[in-house]
C-alpha cells in the first residue's frame, strides 16, 4: 500500500510509547466539577441551571446562545454549587457550572435514532453539544451544515502530535463505533467518499478501522508519520492532492476534515443518546509517572487528572494539548473540555527551553514550512517593527504548526513572530 | 508536589530539536578536520601553524570588534573558529606568518562584525579575506610547495618546512596553471590520481579530495549543509568544462579536482548567511557559481575561480532569493487590476 503525505514537515521525537499500550482506563471525578460555559469556538453557553438544582450526567446546564455556540451537559450526577468565573486553559476567565458529586452517577440521555435522516443527524450534533474534538472546538452541526457540495469526507485519525495516543487508543479500541460515526457523518454531509487516514506508526488501529470500514464503502488509507500530517490542508493534500486556495476553506475544494473522536462523539449521540460530556484524554510526559489514556468527565480538573497519573518532582510544564500546538498553563486548576486531547507533564530536558540567539540565515525554517512560508523573515522584519514588508511573505497563511521554532538552531521564537505579524496587520487594515 | 509551584509558561510549541547553532558549529570544526589533517600530511607542520594562527587572528578580531564595541562577546558560538579554520585552509602551506594573522582579523572584524555578525554578513568572511590577501601578497599567496615525497623518510628540516625560509621545495607548476595553459592545446596533462589524491602543490585543505569528499558525507549525514549547493555547483562545474572548453570530457575531471571546487563546494558556497533560502534560488545560486568558476579560468586573467565566484555570487544571494520567493501553498498571485494602477499614478 502506498503511503500518501504532504510536503516538508518535521519529525519531532514522538514518545508516543509512554502512553500508547495504555488502555482506555475511566477517571471519575472528585467531589466537585467545574463545567466551562465556553468549551468551543463561539458564543459561550448561557447556563440553564441555579444553584441548588439538582443535575444528572447529561443533564443540559448551558444552551447555545448563536449559530456558532454548542451545548453544555453536566458531566456528574448531583447539585449545582455555584456558577462562577475561573481560569480556562488559555488563562482567559469565564463562566463555569459547578456540581457538587452525588457520586451515583446517574443518567440522562437524549432519545436513540435508528437510521437517522440528514438533518435529524445535523440536529442531533447541535442537541449533544458535539464540537470538533481535535482542538479547535468548532460547532459540529456548523461544520456539517456546509453549502458546498462535499465529494470527499476526510476523517483525521492521523494524530501526527507527539505524545498524543487518546484518538490511537479509540480507533484501536472501538474501531466499530469510529466507523459507524464515520457512516453517520458522511451521510449528513452527503459525501460520496469517505477516507480515514491514520499515520503509519499506528498500524493496529488502521487494521482494525479497516475491517469494520471496508463493509460500508468506507476508505482508509496509511499516510506517513510526519508533522503536522494532520494539519488540515496538509491532509487535504496528501489524500486528493487537492490544494486548499489561501484563504479559503476545505469545503471550497470539496473536502471537510473532521476528527475520528468526534465522529465517535456523534456515534454515541445518534445511537446510545449520550450528550458529549465525556472524551479520552491522554496524560503523558516524562514528569508524568503513570502515563496513560483516560475516559474523563469533562469538568474534571487537571489537578485532579494528573494526580491521578502521578507527578514527578522535576514537572516544570504543564500543556493542555500536543507539545507543538498546545497550550502551556499557569496552573493545574483549569477543567478538561470537550477539545483537551492530552495533559502533558513536562520536565526540563523535553522542552528544551534555551535562550533564543542571533538568526544565522540557515533556512531551515523555510526548508521545513509546509506552507512554504519564510518564517525567518517574518521574524527579522517584525522585531524591527517592519509590519507593512512582512506582507510580501504571508504570515497570514501561518498555520501556527511549530515546525519552523522546532527545528531552528537559534531557537528563535519564529510561531510567536507570525502571531504578531498576522495581529499587527490585521490592526492596520482595521484602522 | 505541590500544585502551587510556579509553571512554565510560553507559547507553542513547547519542545525542539536538540540541535543548536553551536552544535553545528562543532560539526563544521570537526569537518574541516579532515583537510587540515590532510594538509599537514602533505605539507608538514608549519601548515597546521597557519591555520592556527589564522583561527587565533580571526576569534581575536571577533573578539576585539566587540569589545571596542562594548557588546557581549560572542566568540562563544564557534563561528569564528570556523571562519579561521576555513580561511587557513585556503593559504599555501608555508605563506609567511603576518598573512594568516591579517587575514583571519580581516575576515571576522571586517567582514562579518562590521555587517552585523553571525547570520548578517552578505559575503563569505573566508572568501573574502582570501582574495584580500590574494590582492595584498600576491607573490606570497601564489607560491605553493611540492608535497612531502614519503617514498624516503622525509627529514625534520622538510617535515618543518616554512619555518625557516627556505625556497627549496617550491613547486612551479600547479595544476590550475597547467589546465590554464593545456585549454589551446586540447587536453590537460594533469594525473588524475594525483589531483584526487592531493598529491599536487595547492594550499593546505583545498588539495587533497579524499579528504573533502569525507567533510561532505560527514556534513550531509549530519544535515549540518543542504546538499543542493554541492551538488548544484559540481554538475554546474562539470556542464560547463563540457561546453565552454569545447573538448569532449577531458576538462571534466581536472576542473571538478583541482583549485578550490571541491572545497568551495562544501565549505564556503554552504555557508548559511551568504547562501540563498529559496529552493529555487539555491540551485540558481549553485549553478552560477559554478558557471563563473570556469569562466574564470577559461578566460580569466587568473588561474583560480572558485574563491572569485563565491564572493561573486554571495553578492547576488539577496537579488536571487527576491526573484525565487517560493509561492506558498495554496496562494496564487491575485491578478493585477489596471484600475488601481492607474490611481496609484494619479
Amino acid at each position: 500500500m502506498k503511503i500518501k503525505t504532504f510536503r516538508y514537515g518535521v519529525h519531532p521525537e514522538e514518545r508516543k510509547e509512554l502512553s500508547k499500550n495504555a488502555p482506555i482506563a475511566a477517571v471519575l471525578p472528585g467531589e466537585r466539577v467545574a463545567v466551562p460555559m465556553s468549551q468551543h469556538i463561539g458564543a459561550p453557553a448561557e447556563p440553564v441551571v441555579n444553584v441548588g438544582d439538582r443535575v444528572k450526567a447529561g443533564s443540559l446546564i448551558g444552551r447555545a446562545t448563536a449559530i456558532v455556540s454548542a451545548n453544555v451537559f453536566s458531566s456528574v450526577s448531583g447539585t449545582v454549587a455555584a456558577l462562577e468565573m475561573k481560569e480556562g486553559v488559555s488563562g482567559a476567565k469565564c463562566l463555569h457550572v459547578v456540581i457538587e458529586n452525588d457520586f451515583k452517577y446517574e443518567e440522562e440521555r437524549l432519545a436513540m435514532l435508528t437510521d437517522p435522516e440528514r438533518e435529524e443527524i445535523i440536529a442531533r450534533a447541535r442537541e449533544a453539544g458535539i464540537v470538533g474534538m481535535g482542538g479547535a472546538a468548532f460547532p459540529f452541526d456548523v461544520k456539517l451544515s456546509v453549502k458546498n457540495p462535499v465529494d470527499i469526507l476526510l476523517i483525521n485519525g492521523s494524530e501526527c502530535e507527539p505524545y498524543i495516543t487518546c484518538d490511537y487508543r479509540l480507533m484501536l479500541e472501538r474501531a466499530e463505533g469510529v466507523v459507524s460515526g464515520v457512516k453517520l457523518v458522511r451521510k449528513a454531509l452527503g459525501a460520496k467518499r469517505a477516507v480515514i487516514a491514520v499515520e503509519a506508526n499506528k498500524r493496529d488501529a488502521f487494521d482494525a478501522l479497516q475491517r469494520y470500514a471496508a463493509a460500508e464503502g468506507i476508505e482508509t488509507a496509511l499516510v506517513k508519520t510526519k508533522y503536522p500530517q494532520g494539519g488540515e490542508k496538509q491532509l487535504i493534500y496528501a489524500l486528493t492532492k487537492r490544494k486548499v486556495p489561501a484563504g479559503k476553506l476545505p469545503g471550497d475544494v470539496g473536502c471537510i476534515v473532521t476528527n475520528a473522536a468526534t465522529a465517535y462523539a456523534l456515534y454515541e449521540a445518534v445511537v446510545f443518546g449520550k450528550p458529549l460530556y465525556e472524551r479520552v484524554v491522554t496524560v503523558s510526559g516524562l514528569a508524568a509517572a503513570r502515563p496513560g489514556n483516560f475516559s474523563v468527565r469533562t469538568g474534571t480538573s487537571f489537578g485532579y487528572l494528573a494526580k491521578h497519573a502521578g507527578i514527578a518532582s522535576d514537572f516544570v510544564k504543564a500543556v493542555q494539548g500536543g507539545p507543538m500546538m498546545g497550550v502551556s498553563m499557569h496552573s493545574l486548576e483549569p477543567s478538561v473540555t470537550k477539545s483537551s486531547g492530552a495533559l502533558l507533564l513536562l520536565t526540563e530536558g523535553e522542552i528544551r527551553a534555551v535562550e533564543p540567539t542571533p538568526c544565522i540565515n540557515c533556512a531551515r525554517c523555510a526548508n521545513v514550512c509546509p506552507m512554504s512560508l519564510m518564517p525567518m523573515k517574518t521574524d527579522a522584519l517584525i522585531l524591527k517593527d517592519k509590519t507593512e514588508e512582512t506582507k510580501k511573505y504571508h504570515p497570514e497563511l501561518c498555520i501556527e504548526c511549530g515546525s519552523c521554532a522546532y527545528v531552528c538552531p537559534a531557537k528563535r521564537p519564529l510561531v510567536q513572530s507570525q502571531r504578531l505579524a498576522k495581529k499587527l496587520i490585521l490592526n492596520r487594515e482595521r484602522r | 508536589m505541590s500544585e502551587n509551584k510556579k509553571l512554565l509558561v510560553t507559547p507553542s510549541p513547547h519542545t525542539g530539536s536538540a540541535l543548536t547553532t553551536k552544535k553545528i558549529m562543532l560539526h563544521v570544526i570537526v569537518a574541516l578536520c579532515f583537510p587540515l589533517v590532510a594538509g599537514v600530511v602533505l605539507y608538514g607542520f608549519y601548515a597546521l601553524f597557519v591555520v592556527l594562527l589564522a583561527v587565533a587572528a580571526a576569534v581575536g578580531g571577533e573578539w576585539f570588534y566587540n569589545l571596542i564595541r562594548k557588546k557581549p562577546n560572542t566568540t562563544g558560538d564557534l563561528s569564528a573558529i570556523v571562519t579561521g579554520m576555513i580561511l587557513g585552509l585556503n593559504l599555501p602551506p608555508t605563506v609567511p606568518f603576518y598573512v594568516p594573522l591579517v587575514g583571519g582579523v580581516f575576515a571576522t572584524m571586517f567582514v562579518k562584525m562590521l555587517f552585523g555578525g553571525l547570520g548578517k554578513n552578505f559575503a563569505n568572511p573566508a572568501a573574502t579575506a582570501r582574495i584580500f590577501l590574494l590582492l595584498a601578497w600576491g607573490t606570497q599567496m601564489m607560491t605553493f610547495i611540492a608535497p612531502i615525497d614519503y617514498s624516503t623518510a622525509p627529514d625534520a628540516a622538510r617535515l618543518f618546512a616554512g619555518f625557516v625560509s627556505d625556497n627549496a621545495y617550491v613547486t612551479s607548476a600547479t595544476p590550475l596553471a597547467d589546465i590554464k595553459n593545456a585549454a589551446a592545446a586540447g587536453a590537460p596533462g594533469v594525473d588524475l590520481m594525483d589531483l584526487f589524491l592531493g598529491n599536487i602543490g595547492g594550499t593546505i585543505g583545498e588539495t587533497c579530495k579524499i579528504a573533502i569528499i569525507l567533510s561532505m558525507i560527514y556534513l550531509l549525514v549530519f544535515r549540518v549543509i543542504d546538499w543542493k549547493i554541492p551538488t548544484g555547483y559540481f554538475v554546474s562545474v562539470a556542464v560547463f568544462s563540457l561546453i565552454i572548453y569545447n573538448e569532449g570530457w577531458n576538462f571534466i575531471l581536472p576542473n571538478l579536482l583541482s583549485g578550490g571546487v571541491m572545497f568551495a563546494g562544501v565549505f564556503m558556497l554552504t555557508d548559511y548567511s551568504t547562501s540563498p533560502d529559496t529552493r529555487l534560488g539555491t540551485w540558481i545560486y549553485a549553478a552560477g557559481a559554478g558557471l563563473m568558476t570556469i569562466l574564470i579560468r577559461r578566460y580569466g586573467g587568473m588561474n583560480e575561480g572558485a574563491s572569485f565566484a563565491v564572493l561573486l555570487m554571495n553578492l547576488l544571494t539577496p537579488l536571487i532569493d527576491k526573484i525565487c520567493l517560493t509561492r506558498p501553498f495554496g496562494y496564487k498571485k491575485p491578478p493585477k487590476k489596471k484600475a488601481d494602477a492607474g490611481g496609484g499614478a494619479a
